[in-house]
């Protein structure tokens, strides 16, 4: 009962997107039993973790028309700071959780100046930060992976965010701050200042800054945004997966902005919501985990995105081919 | 009538090379509709900027309740109680009504922007407006007369005492201008003031209470809307004396076959239902004001745009044209209204625009053959006495007269039996408008046939052999030259009075 | 200063140009001052540019793309997977070397073909469709080679003789090669009818298409000339690091991109230059180079190259702006 509750509140995008998610986990669930145990639930959702996190943020510059695809190399190169000041510094991990978190929003910020500011284009600007993050990346870990500390360690406590290993059954807990996450970005979207001129900047900036709205603080905003939550994005990689390795992440932006367009985010600004968003991610996932159980190699799952990306931005041009 | 409001007086304004204010004076009162009429380039509209602080006078005075104001830009005009209704709406499609009304200036609740207040509020606002849309409505989703509803309501939101309409009902429906009429009414019962840009003399004679005449950026008169006639307010427009020497009769002779036949051609709402013939060596003027849908059917002819249906004859076949590739090859040409965007490349030399259309002429094998094009652009720079340094100059570097000329010589490369010219002197100055002039006369009587859409009725008047008259995009009336004078072609141009 | 802007010789060659020789010339001397001589050898300078012929053809590939006012940052990608399907068919389904470096070249044409395609005909938005590629490519390398990486051969081995290609024993070939390729694009931009419509169109594509021009077409082809461009490059990448791995290649984006903007083509299209992107190839190369000869980490190279971009576009879209 509450859920087709729920379910009525989805909207139409949304609701298709549900529909996607069953009739992949049924057809996956019949073509291979192996795909419907406990194990292969949790490596989903650990492996969704950081995209979502990714996703969420970058659903911001995608609403404002931009986009930012230096949050996939970033993410590595804030989890390598972490490291590095954890591992090497022999900081305190929360330390380490906080620098993540700093290093993304300062990205965020300089992305939004030369985007709003300087008026670079976005995917340039953020092409060049991209290569920056890299550098940065591989200079901190000296170019050798870095190993944040093990579940088992008395450090490892932060693992625990993501899954909690009790009597042997792992508890995917991390799914909880996801959904929470979710819904905050949700409300902010929706009914903040922020979230608005966000909305607005996309769908007419001129008008906007017309209306007296300061459209470079926002512009800047939603790009922030974008960056903090690549910075949580550091940290839950950091905390599922056990060593970084610097000169990888890159590519990972696509599943995140796949995601976000699949959920609905429009390639040319001003539509989109954050739950969206989140579905679309799972569909992102679901293909990656899913595709190998059905003697596909993992990587279909890149091509499919990018046959979906152009997909979903060509319905975007037939309709206002119509208009 | 209640108390003058607003006043200006004697408000000039000068741009480069154009005076566009001269010693302007107007008067608004409460709880009147002002008309604000004149053709295109009257001034109308600069006034209303420089009103409004988007434009900076050069002197003269605006009294606005007693004191005198100068506003910097439209956010402080709109504080003092000045909005414009535009005729290109400023609307966010992607927010809903209540959210685009109040946008930049949101009800809160702690973070939270209190969307249900400002739901309320706007329903308030519809309600005290009479009317009915549903301001949890996605914007884009609105008919456009409904989204120019919303502006108004905006407008008034913002308490103003003021509203000037710009060309509000370009693109409504008959419903939707009653609607818009209903609303008006009101708000002059509110005692708000309102000056109302249009060309539809039928509905200056409804909704207004005077008419303030304007003329190549002068003042000319007022009248009371009840007291007066369509025939006054066009002697108003256009009395003005034609110093060149206008055409009396056409060069064309009766015999000369028809060129191009365009039948029942259909584009959009700007294009309905035009049929017109072109002969050779004549110069067929296409008159109307702005929005009457000329630029739009030449476009349309030219495979520009693309048309809903319609036939097009050349020399008596009949030819299929979905591109301009296809009208190029069908020996048409189209020098653009707005040469910079449409005509050329302006970051490229005289030469290479000069062969754009023609480049297969200038190929040798696979290459381009520089040398050719060189002299052959030098030819036509020394035929329309094209000034330029040489014909490696890029075409940025060039006035506005001489880049005409460097689309000339575009479609004459190319041999087009026909050409296009829209406002074909728009932004040259006159020395160099008569130039143009004569090279158009000269390429008629060498047998070119010739479109000329001008919103100059001196153009018009001088070069036509014949005119076509459009309004609202149907064609309203053929004149012949012998018979057309200023007054019969305005009246073509407005809307009649139902 | 404005003199010599004036003067004949440096209106023909362009002013930017001369600057960016004069550039790298500075560079040049200024590695070879810090590092005691060693950068300075002919030999040592023709050894970098072995590693660096690859990017050459990207940047050039990329050149027309950008001349139409549009972008293709799936390049470095693609190359990777031009390489990793030839080498893989090369030692798994028997194909002769000859015709591995001919598949290279079609794996190119074909991905320049689809992104010629959807931005011209389709009208998505170029960097929408570099997005789809980049992920495309690299899926579909990744999928024909099981996520294996491939090592071309070495010279050593009877096939190794692509090699010869960069160098055959002291003959840069490679270098004979890429100004080669570079004249060829050279003449095509600035001497046929398609380098002038995809100059123009970049420009201003409206007034190109109202003077009767398929514009269309010259789009697409300005992207399949791209396509071509990196097949050749790839050959030239495993020619000098014969391993390729699926899943990379982002990097090379950006160092392509660089090159080209360094040589003064601007991001708004309907200017390029090809000696541009060449000078700006080797001001990139020896850049990154002099850094590794300094002594610093490759990582550095990331970073400046990265900064020197945000500079560039930044110094193009700034000149736009006043001149608007």
């Amino acid at each position: 009962m509450a859920n087709k509750k729920a379910l009525s509140k989805l909207k139409g995008r949304e609701a298709i997107v549900v529909g996607i998610i069953l009739v992949m986990v049924v057809v996956f669930s019949l073509l291979s039993p192996t795909f419907r145990t406990y194990t292969t639930f949790v490596s989903l959702l650990d492996s969704s973790y950081y995209v979502a996190l990714m996703a969420i943020g970058v659903t911001f510059p995608l609403i404002t028309g931009g986009v930012d695809l230096s949050i996939g190399t970033g993410l590595i190169s804030y989890a390598l700071f972490g490291g590095y000041l954890i591992v090497h510094q022999e900081m305190p991990v929360a330390v380490g959780l906080i620098a993540c978190v700093i290093m993304g929003t300062i990205f965020g910020v300089l992305n939004g100046f030369l985007v709003a500011v300087m008026e670079l284009p976005p995917f340039l600007a953020t092409l060049c930060t991209c290569m920056i993050n890299r550098g940065i990346g591989s200079l901190l870990s000296g170019g050798f992976g870095i190993s944040w500390p093990s579940a088992l360690s008395s450090d490892g406590w932060f693992r625990s965010i993501f899954r909690i290993n009790s009597n042997g059954k792992i508890l995917p807990v991390g799914i909880i701050l996801i959904l929470v996450l979710v819904l905050v970005m949700n409300f902010v979207l929706k009914h903040t200042k922020v979230g608005r001129y966000t909305i607005a900047i996309g769908s007419n900036k001129e008008a906007t800054r017309l209306a007296g709205v300061n459209v470079k603080f926002y512009h800047i905003f939603a790009y922030t945004i974008c960056g903090f939550f690549a910075g949580l994005a550091a940290i839950a990689y950091s905390g599922t997966y056990v060593t970084i390795y610097p000169g990888s992440g890159a590519g990972f932006e696509m599943d995140a902005i796949g995601g976000a367009i699949v959920g609905g985010v429009s390639a040319s600004g001003g539509v989109g919501s954050i739950i969206g968003t989140f579905l679309g991610v799972i569909v992102i996932c679901l293909m990656k985990v899913g595709l190998p159980f059905i003697g596909l190699q993992a990587n279909w799952q890149q091509i499919i995105t990018g046959l979906i990306l152009i997909g979903a931005v060509l319905i975007d041009v037939v309709k206002k081919r119509k208009v | 009538m209640g108390d003058v409001i607003l006043t200006m007086k004697g408000i000039d304004k000068s741009f480069p090379g154009v005076h566009a204010l001269d010693h302007v004076d107007l008067e608004v009162r409460k709880g009147e509709v002002l008309a604000l009429m004149g053709e295109n380039g009257a001034g109308k509209s600069t006034l209303m900027k420089v009103l409004t602080g988007i434009y900076k006078k050069d002197s003269g005075t605006i009294t606005y309740e007693g004191k005198e104001v100068e506003f910097k830009n439209t956010r402080e005009a709109q504080d003092a109680g000045i909005v414009i209704v535009h005729q290109e709406l400023n609307m966010l499609g992607h927010l809903t009504v209540a959210q685009n009304l109040f946008i930049g200036r949101e009800f809160k609740n702690g973070i939270k922007i209190d969307d249900k207040k400002m739901n309320e509020e706007a329903k308030k606002l519809f309600d005290r407006l009479n009317v009915d849309i549903d301001p949890t409505e996605t914007m884009s989703k609105l008919t456009v007369g409904k989204q120019q509803m919303c502006e108004i309501a905006k407008a008034v939101s913002f308490d103003a005492k003021v509203i000037i309409f710009d060309e509000p009902s370009a693109a409504l429906t008959e419903a939707e201008i009653e609607e818009m009429f209903k609303i008006i009414r009101d708000l002059k019962k509110k005692d708000i003031a309102m000056v109302y840009i249009s060309h539809r003399m039928d509905e200056i004679k409804v909704i207004t209470d005077r008419v303030t005449v304007m003329r190549d950026g002068t003042y000319v008169g007022t009248l009371i809307t009840n007291e007066c006639t369509k025939e006054d307010i066009i002697n108003m427009m256009v009395g003005r004396v034609i110093y060149e020497d206008p055409k009396t009769v056409s060069a064309v002779p009766k015999d000369a076959p028809v060129v191009l036949k365009v039948e029942h051609l259909n584009a959009g709402k700007m294009v309905q239902d035009v049929s017109f013939e072109l002969r050779k060596g004549e110069i067929l003027g296409f008159s109307g004001l702005m929005g009457a849908g000329r630029t739009e059917t030449a476009r349309a002819l030219f495979g520009a745009d693309p048309k809903e249906s319609g036939d097009i004859y050349i020399n008596g076949q009949k030819v299929t044209i979905n591109s301009p590739e296809d009208a190029v090859k069908a020996g048409i040409g189209y020098l653009s209204e707005d040469r910079k965007r449409y005509g050329i490349v302006v970051q490229k030399t005289v030469a290479e625009n000069t062969t754009m259309a023609t480049m297969h002429k200038f190929m040798k094998g696979l290459f381009i053959d520089k040398k050719k094009e060189e002299e052959v652009a030098q030819e036509y720079v020394d035929a329309l006495a094209t000034k330029t340094p040489g014909v490696d100059q890029l075409v940025v570097n060039l006035s506005g007269g001489n880049q005409q000329k460097v689309v000339i010589a575009k479609w004459l490369t190319r041999d087009c039996e026909i050409l296009i010219f829209d406002e074909p002197t728009r932004g040259i100055d006159v020395g160099a408008k008569n130039e143009i002039y004569k090279l158009m006369n000269k390429l008629a009587s060498e047998g070119k046939s010739i479109i000329m859409i001008s919103s100059e009725m001196t153009e018009i008047l001088r070069m036509s052999d014949r005119i076509v008259v459009m309004c609202e995009g149907k064609k309203t009336g053929e004149i012949g030259i012998e018979e057309a004078t200023q007054e019969n072609i305005m009246n073509l141009a407005t809307r009649e009075i139902n | 200063m404005e003199k010599f802007k004036q003067n004949a010789f440096v209106k023909k060659v362009g002013f930017n140009r001369i600057i960016l020789v004069g550039v790298m010339l500075l560079m040049y001397l200024a590695f070879g001052a810090l590092t005691g001589g060693s950068f300075f050898t002919v030999s040592r300078i023709m050894n970098i540019f072995n590693y660096v012929y690859f990017l050459g053809f990207l940047a050039l590939g990329v050149t027309f793309v950008i001349a139409t006012g549009g972008i293709d940052f799936s390049i470095g990608p693609v190359m990777f997977c031009c390489a990793l399907i030839s080498g893989y068919s090369f030692f798994n389904h028997g194909v002769p070397m000859g015709l591995a470096l001919v598949l290279c070249v079609v794996v190119g044409l074909l991905f320049g073909c689809w992104n010629g395609y959807l931005v011209a005909f389709v009208k998505i938005p170029p960097f929408i469709v570099s997005m789809a590629s980049m992920n495309m490519a690299k899926g579909i390398a990744a999928v024909f080679t099981k996520t294996q990486s491939v090592s071309w051969p070495q010279s050593s081995d009877p096939a190794g003789w692509y090699r010869n290609l960069v160098k055959f024993g002291s003959i840069p070939t490679g270098f004979i090669i890429f100004i080669a390729a570079a004249v060829v694009c050279a003449i095509i931009l600035n001497k046929t009818k398609a380098g002038r419509y995809i100059l123009c169109l970049g420009s201003n594509s409206e007034a190109v298409r109202l003077s009767g021009v398929d514009v269309k077409k010259w789009t697409m082809l300005a992207y399949v000339i791209c396509g071509i461009l990196v097949g050749i490059a790839a050959i030239f990448y495993v020619g000098a690091y014969t391993t390729v791995q699926p899943g990379y290649g982002d990097q090379y984006n950006n160092e392509a991109i660089a090159c080209c903007i360094m040589g003064g083509t601007s991001m708004a299209g309907g200017l390029a230059s090809i000696a541009g992107t060449v000078i700006g190839t080797l001001i990139i190369s020896l850049l990154q180079q002099g850094i590794l000869a300094l002594g610093f980490s490759k990582d550095y190279q990331f970073i400046i190259t990265g900064l020197i971009v945000i500079a560039a576009v930044y110094a193009d879209v700034s000149a736009r702006r006043r001149k608007n």
